[in-house]
Formats: C-alpha cells, sequence, structure tokens
C-alpha cells in the first residue's frame, strides 16, 4: 500500500519549489571528489597536506633530544684536571706513606733486634708497591727499589753463608772470620741505607707539604668546594655565583650540579638562578 | 543505455571521476531537496548537502554493490541529519507515536494556506521529522518501504507506519482545501 504512490500526493509535492544546488556547490563538491582521487594516486614517500607537520616535529624531536644528551654527557664527565691534580697527590701521599713506613721498620729491625741483625734481611714485601709503579717520577720510590735488590743479594749471601757454615769444611775458622766480615759490612752498609731512606722519606714529605701548600689555584678552588660541599646550601650558592662571576663557567657549572645532587628538592630564586646558571 | 548507479559508484572508486560526475548529476537535485525539506533552513541544507557527498566520497574505498546505490547514499543522508539533530539537542525517538503532533506550521502559513499548494507544503514542514523523512525518502529517493526502513535503520513496520501516517497527514491537508 505504502509502496504505491499517491498521484495527487506526488503531483503536489512536484509542484514544489524546484529546489536545486547552486553552480558554486555543484563546482565544490566536484572539485573535492577530484581533489580524493588525486590524493589516493600521490607517491606514498612525499605526503603532503596535514601529514607534512610530522617530518618537522621528527626532525625537531630528535634535535632536542640529541642536545639533551651532549648536556647530559658533558655534566656527568669529571674535570680532567681536578682529576689529575687529585690522583698525581694521592700518588705523592703514598709513596711518602710507604716510604716512611719502610724507614720505620728498617729502622725498628735494626734497633730492637741485635740478635737478628745477623740476618736483617728477610723478605720483605712492602717494597714491592713502588716497584709496580715504576713509571712515576718522583725519586722516593727508587729507594725501597734499590733496597729490595740490595736485599735479595745480601739475602743469597746470607743463605751461600749458611750454607757454608753448614758444610763440614776443614778449615772453620778462616770461614767464620769472612762471615764476621760479612755481617760487619752488611750491617753498615744497612745503617747507610736507613738513614738514606729516612732523608729521602724527609724530602718527600717535604715536597708533597710544599705541592700541598702551593698547588695550582684551581685545585686549591676544587678542595674549597668538596669542603664546601657540607655547608648551607646559600653559602654554597654563594660560592657557585662567585665562580660563574669570575668567568670559570666549568667549575661552576660543576659545582651546580654537585649542588643539585645534594640538594635536590632546593629551590632557587629567580635572582640566584641567574646568578648561578648565568642565564 | 545509461551506466547503473553502482557501476558508476565503483568506477569512481577505482579513480574515474568522470563517473563521479554522472552520478552526482543524476542525483543531486533529488538529494538537495531531500536534505532542505528536511532542516527547513537552506544555508544550513546547503551545508549538510555537501557534507553528504564529502561522506560519500570519503566511503568510496568501502563501497561494495550490496544494495542500491541510492539506499546506500540515502543511507548517508540519513545518518548525517541525525548527528545533525543531536548535535543540536533534539531528539527523534518519541517521534514513533503516530499520535503525536509535530511542530504546529506556524500561524502564518495557515493564513496564507489558501491555496492547496501551500496547505501541503505547510503539512508538509509540519510533520514529525522521521514521517517527513519517511515521506521524502518515498517521493525524493524513490525508496520502498524495506529500503526506508534499511537506510533509517529501523524495521519494515515502522517505516511502513511512518510513511502511511505522513501520507495521511498530507491527504487530509489537501482535502480541507
Amino acid at each position: 500500500m505504502a509502496d504505491e504512490r499517491d498521484p495527487k500526493l506526488s503531483q503536489h509535492y512536484r509542484s514544489l519549489e524546484a529546489l536545486e544546488p547552486s553552480r558554486e556547490l555543484d563546482q565544490q563538491i566536484l572539485a573535492a571528489a577530484h581533489r580524493a582521487t588525486d590524493r589516493a594516486h600521490a607517491p606514498l614517500v612525499a605526503p603532503a597536506g596535514r601529514h607534512r607537520w610530522y617530518y618537522s616535529l621528527a626532525a625537531a624531536a630528535v634535535l632536542v633530544f640529541a642536545v639533551a644528551l651532549t648536556m647530559h654527557i658533558e655534566r656527568q664527565q669529571p674535570d680532567p684536571e681536578a682529576a689529575a691534580s687529585a690522583s698525581s697527590a694521592q700518588n705523592e701521599q703514598a709513596r711518602v706513606d710507604e716510604a716512611k713506613a719502610a724507614a720505620a721498620e728498617k729502622r725498628g729491625q735494626l734497633e730492637s733486634k741485635p740478635a737478628a741483625r745477623a740476618e736483617p734481611f728477610a723478605p720483605d714485601p712492602k717494597p714491592q708497591a713502588p716497584a709496580s709503579d715504576a713509571a712515576a717520577p718522583a725519586p722516593a720510590p727508587q729507594a725501597p727499589m734499590a733496597d729490595e735488590t740490595r736485599v735479595q743479594r745480601e739475602a743469597n749471601n746470607s743463605q751461600q753463608g749458611a750454607a757454608a757454615a753448614a758444610k763440614p769444611a776443614p778449615s772453620a775458622a778462616p770461614a767464620r772470620a769472612a762471615r764476621s766480615l760479612q755481617v760487619d759490612e752488611m750491617r753498615a752498609r744497612s745503617d747507610a741505607d736507613s738513614a738514606q731512606q729516612a732523608a729521602q722519606a724527609e724530602r718527600a714529605r717535604s715536597e708533597v707539604s710544599a705541592m700541598q701548600r702551593y698547588a695550582a689555584p684551581e685545585s686549591a678552588e676544587k678542595r674549597a668546594m668538596a669542603q664546601a660541599a657540607p655547608e648551607k646550601p646559600e653559602r654554597w650558592l654563594e660560592r657557585i655565583a662567585e665562580l660563574r662571576s669570575r668567568g670559570k663557567h666549568a667549575e661552576a657549572d660543576k659545582a651546580l650540579a654537585e649542588f643539585r645532587r645534594a640538594y635536590p628538592d632546593y629551590r632557587l630564586s629567580e635572582v640566584m638562578r641567574e646568578r648561578v646558571e648565568g642565564k | 543505455m545509461e551506466a547503473p548507479d553502482e557501476q558508476l559508484m565503483l568506477a569512481y572508486r577505482d579513480g574515474d571521476t568522470a563517473a563521479f560526475e554522472t552520478l552526482y548529476t543524476r542525483h543531486r537535485a533529488r538529494l538537495y531537496r531531500f536534505v532542505l525539506r528536511s532542516v527547513k533552513s537552506r544555508a544550513v541544507g546547503e551545508e549538510l548537502f555537501q557534507e553528504i557527498w564529502i561522506r560519500v566520497i570519503e566511503a568510496r574505498a568501502r563501497y561494495t554493490p550490496q544494495a542500491r546505490f541510492t539506499t546506500w547514499l540515502y543511507t548517508i543522508a540519513h545518518n548525517h541529519l541525525v548527528d545533525h539533530w543531536r548535535k543540536r539537542g533534539l531528539t527523534l525517538v518519541s517521534l514513533e507515536d503516530d499520535d503525536t503532533p509535530g511542530s504546529s506550521p506556524d500561524p502564518a502559513d495557515h493564513a496564507q494556506a489558501r491555496e492547496s499548494l501551500a496547505r501541503f507544503a505547510a503539512a508538509l514542514a509540519a510533520l514529525p521529522p522521521l514521517q517527513r523523512e519517511a515521506f521524502l525518502l518515498h517521493e525524493e529517493g524513490g525508496l520502498n518501504v524495506a529500503e526506508i526502513a534499511a537506510a533509517t535503520r529501523t524495521n519494515e513496520e515502522a517505516a511502513k507506519s511512518r510513511l502511511r501516517y505522513a501520507t495521511a497527514k498530507l491527504k487530509a491537508a489537501i482535502s480541507d482545501g
């Protein structure tokens, strides 16, 4: 029933105003249809229109990531000058300590054990440490090293002497006399060695203290910064700002990084931020 | 012999813009009237008309001739009109009630509806939207009841009911004169 049109109704409907889209509207729709097919056949490698921004966004993201990574790496690396001065000072101190210890041990052996003077060259492991540091330019390690070779040689001599004494030699008196001569010679040499060692240790100690006293101002400042670490954050920031004002930006950056590690939640005022960041 | 709509649409799907031009020329006026008489505003109707065709263009890759092209076209138009009404806070749900009167014709229209055609136009404008849509789909789109039901996503009984009541009201408007 409903599928059959009512002719009267249809006639009335057809008699209504004959509405049609404007030519302009037609052209807009047909142009859109053409654009859609053109876009469908465009090469995939060169997307057009609204997809172009992907490329610039990706390039900007890569750039930002690279800059951030570089800055992060720079902040993580320690200052090579500070590391070098710290390591050389540590080496000098270690050498002085070892020389002192060796000298004291020798002295103790010679003075407190007169009976052991006959065999004063027991293996001493201490001098081996400076020997491993043969590349170091300081003169202090040379003494234990020379001492070690001497100790070894004389120990061999002593062993040879003992072996000779144990042998049933036909002439024991000349052997005993020779042995006492050797012992006297070794004792004299040992005394000279310990005096020389003490002098060298004293010299090394004075050199180290002089180095510490007259070290470069940069390392002094670094030590000062290291000592300032437990100080109040305001004072620490003042030091950083002072470094920045003196143009020592690398040190200021490093100190600022340390500060941020020590006080991660500290909020900088705008004025202080400008002073410590130098921006 | 003219190519059927479905074939033209398939040709356009494959990039033949001339096929689209033929198809558009064939359906532009009817769809235009269907839209304009559904919304009563020329400016809004023209905007919706253009958007419906843009949807057709964008949906070409998914087109398969499962039904008549006309049914597919007016389904898109119906969906777009529903979206439009939803955006404006209007609803079509309660209009299944056949006794629910639509918006009354403007009194001025009544005053001027001395002629039969004017009364018909006023009655058409006064129809509830779903009944008017069913009538326009039947009259402009040439859809039968089953196709109206498919295009408006309802069952055939509801489509038949809408069309029957719309026809009855329009007849009454004409016979009043």
